[in-house]
């Protein structure tokens, strides 16, 4: 079953300056998508276009089998989930589990119910320590992990993480690029940015450059199209640099290239 | 990283008062201060100030706190009593003291309030009560030390209605500062905001949401810590730069407040824009009713607590009007 379908999506804050040309993309129920693409490619544009915090220009979005417009982009909302780049800016309560309760107040959830839900999904993300706890003494990768709960306590069917990494340090990136994984497979996640090595761990990469897609399939196939992807501003792994490094170098056996190359490759997609 | 800023002066020692009902610490504060207002008999009101005292005592938050609450005030109030004391003239007469201002305790008082000046960044700390004793010693020396070439000669008579309307005013003030400071050292800014909250729903009647102030007031809450670290980052990283904020000409001090604003202001822009964002994607709408996690619930303790206030509130009242 389609879960989201964009048709000839565009946008454009004015007639010159073109943020979306006509997008095209269908997602499948449970589907782990990366969308990959460099500053100003409109990935960011397109996530906060799917939950009707912008107005599309022209094109359909079709969520869960409807057609997004004024009147129910709140049902909408219900079923969309997203998890923004800063921890700071989308933490909305003043200790972790206001945080969490807040979008279940927000749906009259009764008090006791809304207890036992912040209690579970705070413990999903491993966080129901804190729960007392002020957002100044959690760190990047904490806030964002009970960003996800939050997003998760009013249960979802799509979750958007909007560059939900790139202000953390390495060790809050781990902490939750383990959280997104460990939803693969319950939940539809729409993972969006610039960095190869989140991609990879994806069902299915969509390139976005200057609004258009330019690559869509398994990170497998995106990945050997490197003359677009560095086209699109993207920087390619390390192991994807060495490959193209031993690929060239010509005092080196044919048959051992080879086998460098399949050794990277297998490098470079290792979860 | 690590300097946690407290918003509020909220102190837990986890007493009577602070498990009360925050609805009921509200309401009862502004009981009290009609109570206050009502009473006419400095017997009566002194009573109310010892009681007042006891409940303090009880809820085992240091008395420091308290008293911390008439700093800013000191000023006012002391210039309040002198003014009461010395320009109402009506009532018994209850003393007249005699002031001779002689040149040699002139030139005194002149060196000791030059020292003051001078000596400030030697002597930092008590820097008021500094001056108060400089005041104190200047008339005592104009009572007591008259001899020398006379300047000028006065009189000070203290009435006796004089005195019990500055003692009225000073103790009313000083109560109702007591009082609310029981309320914010007791109550949780956001208890107290969901008690605010709770206390103005009747609004909804005349399509005034009270929900959208309160929740300007948490997310103004949640976020002044958030905006203080950032501001302290900016002030290091202008410092790094060279920019001196401690000892610098007026003008300059202007510009350097400007380069401190100017980005704070961007700041908390592009945050609200991220945070409204935040908010609508979670299903934030301003005009819809929400539910609340915590839910307020009157306990024994709170309805024995406000009868007891509403009690003493009507005593006042029919004794005022018996009597």
């Amino acid at each position: 079953m389609n879960v989201i379908e964009i048709k000839d999506l565009k946008f454009g804050y004015s007639s010159k300056r073109k943020i979306l040309n006509g997008l095209n993309i269908t997602v499948k129920e449970g589907e782990y998508i990366t969308l990959l693409g460099h500053n100003g490619s409109g990935k960011s544009t397109l996530a906060k276009l799917l939950i009707g915090l912008l107005e599309k220009n022209s094109g359909s979005i079709i969520v869960n089998g409807l057609e997004l417009n004024e009147e129910n982009v709140n049902q909408i909302r219900e079923h969309v989930g997203i998890v923004f780049q800063n921890p700071d800016n989308q933490f909305v309560g003043v200790t972790v589990k206001d945080d969490i309760a807040f979008g279940l107040e927000n749906r009259r959830i009764p008090s006791q119910e809304i207890k036992e839900e912040v209690f579970k999904y705070s413990k999903l993300v491993g966080m129901e320590e804190f729960l007392d706890r002020n957002p100044e003494d959690l760190s990047g990768g904490q806030k964002q992990r009970v960003a996800i709960a939050s997003v998760l306590a009013f249960k979802p069917n799509i979750i958007i993480f909007d560059e939900a990494t790139s202000m953390l340090d390495p060790l809050g990136v781990k902490e939750v690029m383990d959280t997104i994984r460990s939803l693969v497979g319950k939940k539809t996640i729409i993972s969006i940015t610039h960095n190869l090595n989140e991609a990879k761990l994806a069902d299915r990469v969509i390139v976005l450059n200057k609004g258009e897609i330019v690559l869509d399939g398994t990170p497998q196939d995106v990945f050997k199209e490197k003359e677009i992807l560095k086209k699109a501003n993207l920087d390619i792994t390390d192991s994807m640099k060495l490959i193209e490094l031993v690929k060239n170098n010509n005092d080196l056996h044919q048959e051992f290239r080879d086998k460098v190359e399949e050794a990277l490759w297998e490098l470079t997609f290792q979860k | 990283m690590n300097s946690k800023i407290v918003f509020g002066q909220y102190y837990n020692s986890n007493s009577w008062v602070h498990r009360l009902d925050p609805r009921v610490k509200i309401l009862s504060l502004i009981l009290l201060m009609v109570v206050i207002f009502l009473i006419d008999n400095i017997f009566f009101l002194l009573g109310f100030f010892g009681l007042t005292i006891l409940v303090i005592l009880s809820t085992r938050i240091p008395f420091t706190k308290f008293l911390k609450s008439l700093k800013m005030i000191t000023f006012l109030l002391l210039f309040m009593f002198i003014f009461q004391v010395l320009f109402r003239r009506t009532g018994e007469l209850l003393f007249t003291l005699d002031f001779t201002l002689t040149i040699w305790n002139l030139i005194t008082i002149v060196i000791l309030l030059v020292f003051y000046f001078l000596l400030g960044k030697v002597f930092k700390k008590f820097r008021f009560v500094q001056l108060l004793l400089i005041l104190i010693l200047a008339f005592v020396l104009q009572y007591y030390w008259v001899n020398g070439k006379e300047i000028v000669n006065y009189q000070i008579s203290v009435y006796e209605d004089s005195l019990l309307t500055a003692s009225f005013v000073f103790v009313r003030i000083v109560n109702i500062l007591f009082l609310s400071s029981l309320l914010t050292l007791t109550t949780k800014p956001m208890e107290l905001n969901q008690g605010l909250e709770s206390l103005l729903k009747p609004l909804r009647a005349l399509k005034v949401n009270p929900s959208i102030f309160t929740m300007m007031i948490a997310i103004a809450l949640r976020f002044i810590p958030t905006l203080i670290n950032e501001a302290n980052k900016i002030l290091k990283a202008q410092a790094s730069r060279g920019v001196d904020f401690k000892e610098a000409k007026l003008k300059e001090k202007i510009t350097q407040v400007v380069s401190l604003i100017v980005p704070m202001f961007v700041i908390a822009y592009r945050r609200a824009i991220d945070l409204s964002d935040a908010m609508e994607a979670r299903g934030y709408d301003p005009d819809a009713t929400r539910t609340s996690m915590e839910v307020l619930k009157f306990k024994m303790a709170d309805i024995i607590s406000l009868s007891t206030i509403c009690l003493l509130c009507v005593a006042i009242i029919v004794l005022k009007i018996v009597f």
